[in-house]
């Protein structure tokens, strides 16, 4: 039997994942004083943003079951509201955040209140469209947003802490800055799933009716889930901004940013902590492969004049959403619980051989 | 004053009234048996007492507080709660869980919620699958864990849906000896059922339905002899 994610934990157990977590980001912390080519730190950078973005929707889609098509909505105001303030207001983006995160929670309780009347699939399709609504408002109103012209960012000032001065130029300083909100992003995660609201968001998602009458208010718990989804999506938003320096309305809103979160639970396995990470290591390597064959020549993986290089450049630098597509079939077919499903899948069964050799040796 | 006063209360689904002027009220502390052939609008009443759906017409008082508009959080927090005949296990979360969340009504930390959960638990003889999943419970532990659910939102009221249906006769009986322990811990209970000798038992007072409206009203020796409610359930008398 798999055990619940909100299974009380018992110490040990939870002790080593803290010590195993705690590891990783010290692994990851001096990682770049090892590794400096700049396509690897790219590719860490990208990965943290997934693992935070996959894991402010697994609030929202994992924990409390409204499976959001729509979260580009706070990925584009997150982007937007962030460049904005830098570009038109000179505030620098760690003030600028904070202020995209909140206009997010606003945004997400408008589109809660609307929403949220809906159930199942009909809650997907309105998070879609909501999303969709507030793209092309994005491209019809210029005075504001500059429409399809979009967002180039000029400079961003140096930051000064504790003395000393952090510039923004290069991947090595993101990916510090990533690895930081992804940290905190898993401890907020962690903080839900060990709360009321944790539990409270699951019993939403396996039982509305069931929930209600255990004097659970639906839709402000509902709104909760999605406001703290909201800010985190916000805060990977402004990160995005900042990292790749320009941004339209169909970079920060369109609807491949939404599937592509949704994406990253999927893969990884809805509804726990481990899952997005897992998810973010198979799609982002998979798709800045895709998207840039040359960076593991780079890398020194393969040759330049690598078979495999040509193939990917040829065939399917284009096509990395067909890829993506395709994956999705392949996972809801063959591992519907995603990468963590099969991985809990194979432990369970060597666990099992383990303390009954008989029963596997004859044929079941 | 009353615990629990239904007046006047009709529910139209369209055209057909599921209940139709349904009025009765009970004290604290009895067992109130409700009984009715299928169709009968027993659950439909369960459903506008608890704020499922408003009442179409009527009133619900509910320690003198009108339930109208209600919704079933805020009926739950002031101290009445049902259970569903089709059960409704929160599948993926363990049977402790299930009950920390009906516990988490009345508290906001999981460390109480967690003794109040181990207490009724314990109560409905559930204490020993608390880590189990409760999707893979078997039908009369599911039940338990209904009630036991239930029952750490600690209400004034409990609502009992065919607690005992699709039980056999040792799982009823103990259901039956769960309701009589409740009763004794001062618990005020309703309870919808079709095993009629079970009804009889635990009932202090009986309330018929048919075909949405109230039939007859008495104790459980009364209901058992009116001629009304033998008709109900077997036909007129053939002469």
């Amino acid at each position: 039997m798999t055990p619940s994610p909100l299974r009380p934990a018992h110490r040990g157990s939870s002790l080593a994942a803290l010590l195993a977590f705690a590891a990783a980001v010290i692994l990851l912390a001096i990682f770049p004083s090892f590794v400096k080519k700049p396509y690897v730190l790219h590719m860490g950078v990208m990965l943290f943003l997934a693992v935070i973005q996959g894991q402010a929707w697994n609030v929202i889609g994992g924990y409390t079951g409204q499976y959001s098509v729509g979260h580009s909505a706070f990925f584009g105001i997150g982007a937007y509201a962030t460049m904005m303030l830098l570009e038109v207001n000179k505030i620098p983006p760690w003030w600028g955040i904070w202020a995209a995160m909140a206009s997010a929670m606003i945004l997400s309780l408008i589109i809660g209140s609307i929403t949220f009347r809906l159930r199942g699939p009909y809650f997907v399709l309105a998070s879609i469209s909501v999303a969709e609504i507030i793209r092309l408002a994005a491209l019809h109103f210029k005075g504001f947003t500059r429409g399809a012209e979009g967002f180039l960012l000029s400079s961003i000032p140096p930051l000064h802490l504790f003395g000393t001065e952090i510039e923004f130029f290069t991947k090595r300083s993101f990916y510090y800055v990533g690895l930081l909100l992804a940290v905190v992003t898993i401890a907020a995660n962690w903080a839900v799933q060990h709360s009321k609201l944790g539990y409270y968001f699951q019993a939403i998602r396996e039982d509305q009716d069931a929930a209600h009458s255990l004097g659970i208010n639906l839709s402000f718990y509902k709104n909760v889930a999605l406001a703290i989804s909201a800010a985190f999506t916000a805060a990977a938003g402004g990160f995005f901004a900042m990292f790749v320096k320009f941004i339209d309305p169909n970079i920060a809103f369109g609807l491949d940013v939404s599937v592509q979160i949704v994406l990253i639970c999927i893969v990884g396995g809805i509804g726990t902590i481990i899952g997005p990470v897992l998810g973010a290591m198979v799609l982002v390597p998979l798709s800045e492969i895709l998207r840039n064959p040359r960076g593991l020549v780079q890398v020194g993986v393969l040759s330049a004049d690598s078979g495999v290089v040509r193939f990917i450049e040829t065939y399917l630098s284009n096509a990395h959403l067909l890829v993506f597509g395709i994956l999705v079939v392949v996972v809801i077919l063959f591992a519907p619980e995603g990468v963590l499903g099969v991985i809990r899948r194979i432990v369970g069964r060597s666990r099992r051989r383990r303390t009954a050799p008989d029963a596997a040796a004859s044929p079941a | 004053m009353p615990m629990l006063e239904i007046q006047h209360v009709s529910k139209f689904f369209g055209g057909l009234a599921a209940n139709a002027d349904v009025s009765f009220s009970m004290e604290g502390g009895m067992i109130m048996g409700r009984i009715g052939p299928n169709g009968a609008g027993k659950t439909t009443l369960f459903n506008c007492i608890t704020g499922y759906y408003p009442p179409s017409k009527g009133e619900v008082m509910f320690k003198g507080v009108r339930l109208n508009g209600l919704q079933p959080d805020q009926v739950c927090r002031l101290g009445m709660v049902r259970t569903w005949q089709k059960v409704r296990p929160l599948a993926k979360m363990t049977v402790l869980d299930n009950v920390m969340v009906g516990a988490l009504a009345r508290t906001s930390s999981l460390a109480k919620a967690r003794d109040v959960a181990h207490e009724q638990l314990h109560i409905v003889r559930l204490d020993h699958k608390d880590d189990h999943l409760a999707g893979g419970l078997p039908i009369g532990e599911r039940k338990k864990l209904e009630v036991a659910r239930v029952l750490a939102t600690k209400p004034e009221l409990l609502l009992l849906d065919e607690v005992m249906g699709g039980l056999n006769p040792a799982e009823s009986e103990e259901i039956i000896q769960l309701i009589l322990d409740l009763k004794r811990r001062g618990l005020t209970q309703m309870v919808i059922e079709h095993d009629m000798k079970a009804i009889m038992r635990i009932s202090d007072r009986i309330v018929v339905l048919n075909s949405g409206e109230k039939l007859t009203e008495g104790n459980p020796q009364e209901v058992a002899n009116h001629k009304d409610v033998i008709a109900a359930y077997l036909g007129e008398r053939v002469e």
